[in-house]
């Protein structure tokens, strides 16, 4: 279990989304609201892009195992960043001698030279059973950059060997045809090796400029009737959005602020916030997508049926 | 108000149909007389819960707050009428505001004397959580109406004549597991060999994917809970289909209607293949007004996931708004 937290939109600190809120993402590695008994204690990465650094279509990358409630390097650091689009990404594992804590398991992933970078809440069941049928289906070029363990990283891999250029921007909707035709590549292969436990999928891509995310579970709810996982799974690979104008403080409530056009958009495993007022639930089997305009942030949902 | 008013104002409400009048003096020492002025807060949106009222005279609106900062008054609580015992009875945060629409007078009763209402093995403790059930019943319906509403549209989608009508058109399997059964979180804490009680009182049937097992405005043959899989549940109008709840594993769908007598609110689909148990009308009604281990296990689980579903239907609500 994981939680993601993706922004795209006006410049935004970067501190405000991690830190200041009363259930910022950093909050949420230790004392995660939504989630049943697991912690996220397996490490931290963001990507954050900010038009006026240098190389402004490259973000800034910070990863680390510590935890980052104790991550002096990434308090400082995220309150010097201005960010337009962020992916941020705290990393549980199940307590067991099996997972790896590592920083190439790190999220979000982005292989060098590539401009998606990509965050996943969720786990693929027994995928040690099908992780080598999906060679079949990733580019060689993009196989062999793949350095850790997770089942995220091949997610990744996939996603990217869906696209024309796996090392190009694409806008919103060719991520998104990329990403669902990957989730059909791995329902797929789930039933070509009798794989039918229940697994989340909860991913979040972005360029930049186009940002994606997925709410979904193949075989929801089909659980093995010794599997710990039947307690933590479904009600807690949540995901939800708030969209408006601006994230701000007034009175000391954090909340979008509306506008028309919508200018921000906020997806998170959990809201930020106690108060819910300011957020959507996405519903299972569904996606997000956005994407910078000149006019402003286009956004859409879609049921999702892989 | 003297306490004997009070106990003829709590002897009105429907809630405590079945306490005598020693116990609604007990419960008339435990309630607290608030007033409040229009326009104040009770509690917040997302609050933790720690009482529940019911409104003597005046009125208090439940708003919805929404991204942008806008807001939606969804529901209004009149004299004789109560508001958060959901909150109270699952302990999350408050799914709304609630908001004095006049000067009110109320009565509050906090969370310890919740649960000593929810307590003990006497008819009116039955006859207490059967009449919260009607009420999450009726709640439950009136938010999908909100949905229904901003939907616009006629009823559309599948008909009675779609959904399962006998559960021989569905293959029977055996009972589950029993030990993965009680880790689901709908049955934590309650009596084991109650709950096997209830378990056992319906049959298992596997249902494939996209089969439908209720159809809005039709009578439900039964009441199910999905074991395995997901029950999405939706409202179509028109063009317009939106999930107002999934039932996945723990989680029922079909009581609200068995409960009230009325049609089914919603049209209940197997989003997956799942494994469902059945429980057929008959039984439902011998289990819900029965005063034994079993009946209490069953109300306890029929509550738990009524409060669920009622707090999540106003999530689609929301989304429609914003969509609208």
């Amino acid at each position: 279990m994981c939680r993601i937290l993706a922004y795209l939109g006006d410049p935004l600190p970067v501190h405000r989304l991690l830190y200041e809120t009363d259930n910022g993402l950093v909050h949420q590695s230790h004392s995660p609201r939504m989630m049943n008994k697991f912690l996220n204690l397996a490490g931290f990465g963001m990507k954050a892009w900010d038009p006026a650094s240098l190389h402004p279509q490259e973000p800034f990358s910070y990863q680390a195992t510590t935890l980052p409630s104790y991550d002096r390097n990434l308090r400082s650091i995220s309150s010097k960043l201005g960010s337009t689009c962020l992916v941020a990404h705290v990393r549980g594992v199940t307590y067991s001698s099996e997972s790896a804590v590592a920083e190439t398991n790190l999220h979000p992933f982005q292989f060098a030279g590539a401009g998606v970078a990509l965050a996943h809440n969720g786990h693929l069941r027994q995928f040690g059973r099908m992780r080598y049928a999906l060679i079949d289906h990733v580019r060689p070029e993009l196989a062999q950059r793949i350095e850790g363990t997770t089942d995220s990283e091949w997610i990744y891999a996939l996603v990217l060997s869906q696209l024309d250029d796996p090392f190009g921007r694409p806008p919103a909707a060719e991520l998104a045809e990329a990403t669902l035709a990957a989730l059909r590549v791995l329902r797929q292969l789930r039933a070509e090796h009798g794989i039918d436990t229940s697994s989340p999928v909860n991913l979040c891509l972005s360029t930049g400029e186009a940002l994606v995310a997925t709410r979904v579970s193949f075989d929801y709810g089909w659980y093995p009737p010794d599997d710990e996982m039947l307690e933590t799974d479904l009600p807690f690979v949540s995901l939800w959005y708030a969209i408006g104008g601006e994230y701000v403080s007034r009175d000391g409530d954090w909340q979008m602020t509306a506008a028309d056009p919508v200018r921000s958009l906020l997806i998170a495993s959990e809201p930020l916030t106690e108060d819910l007022s300011g957020w959507l639930e996405v519903p299972e089997y569904s996606m997000l997508t956005a994407e910078l305009t000149p006019a402003g942030l286009a956004f859409g949902t879609r049921d999702l049926d892989v | 108000m003297s306490d004997a008013a009070t106990v003829d104002f709590l002897a009105a409400l429907p809630l405590f149909e079945g306490f005598d009048r020693a116990g609604l003096e007990r419960l008339a020492g435990v309630v607290r007389r608030r007033r409040v002025r229009a326009d104040q807060v009770l509690w917040r949106q997302g609050e933790g819960a720690r009482e529940m009222f019911f409104v003597l005279d005046g009125a208090v609106a439940e708003i919805l707050g929404l991204p942008g900062g806008r807001t939606r008054e969804v529901g209004r609580a009149s004299a004789g009428e109560t508001l958060g015992e959901v909150e109270l009875l699952d302990g999350v945060g408050h799914p709304t505001e609630a908001r004095a629409a006049s000067d009110a007078t109320l009565l509050s009763l906090g969370r310890l004397g919740f649960t000593d209402l929810l307590a003990g093995q006497e008819a009116s403790v039955f006859a207490f959580r059967r009449h919260l059930a009607e009420l999450f019943t009726t709640r439950l319906r009136a938010e999908l109406g909100l949905v229904s509403e901003a939907l616009g549209g006629e009823i559309a989608g599948p008909t009675g004549d779609d959904a399962v009508h006998t559960f021989s058109e569905l293959e029977e399997r055996p009972a589950p597991d029993s030990a993965y059964v009680r880790r689901m979180a709908s049955f934590h804490g309650v009596d084991p060999l109650a709950l096997w009680g209830f378990l056992t009182s319906g049959r298992y049937v596997y249902c494939p994917q996209g089969r439908v097992l209720l159809a809005e405005g039709a009578p439900p043959p039964a009441y199910y809970l999905t074991i395995n899989g997901a029950v999405e549940k939706v409202l179509v109008r028109g063009h317009r289909r939106v999930r107002v709840g999934l039932a996945g594993p723990g989680r029922a769908f079909g009581g609200e209607a068995l409960i009230d007598g009325l049609p089914s609110p919603l049209t209940a689909v197997a989003r997956e293949r799942s494994l469902l148990l059945v429980i057929p009308a008959e039984i439902f009604e011998r289990l819900f007004h029965g005063e034994d281990a079993v009946s209490r296990v069953f109300l306890e689980v029929v509550l738990r996931d009524l409060a669920s579903v009622v707090r999540e239907a106003l999530r689609p609500y929301a989304r429609v708004l914003l969509a609208t």
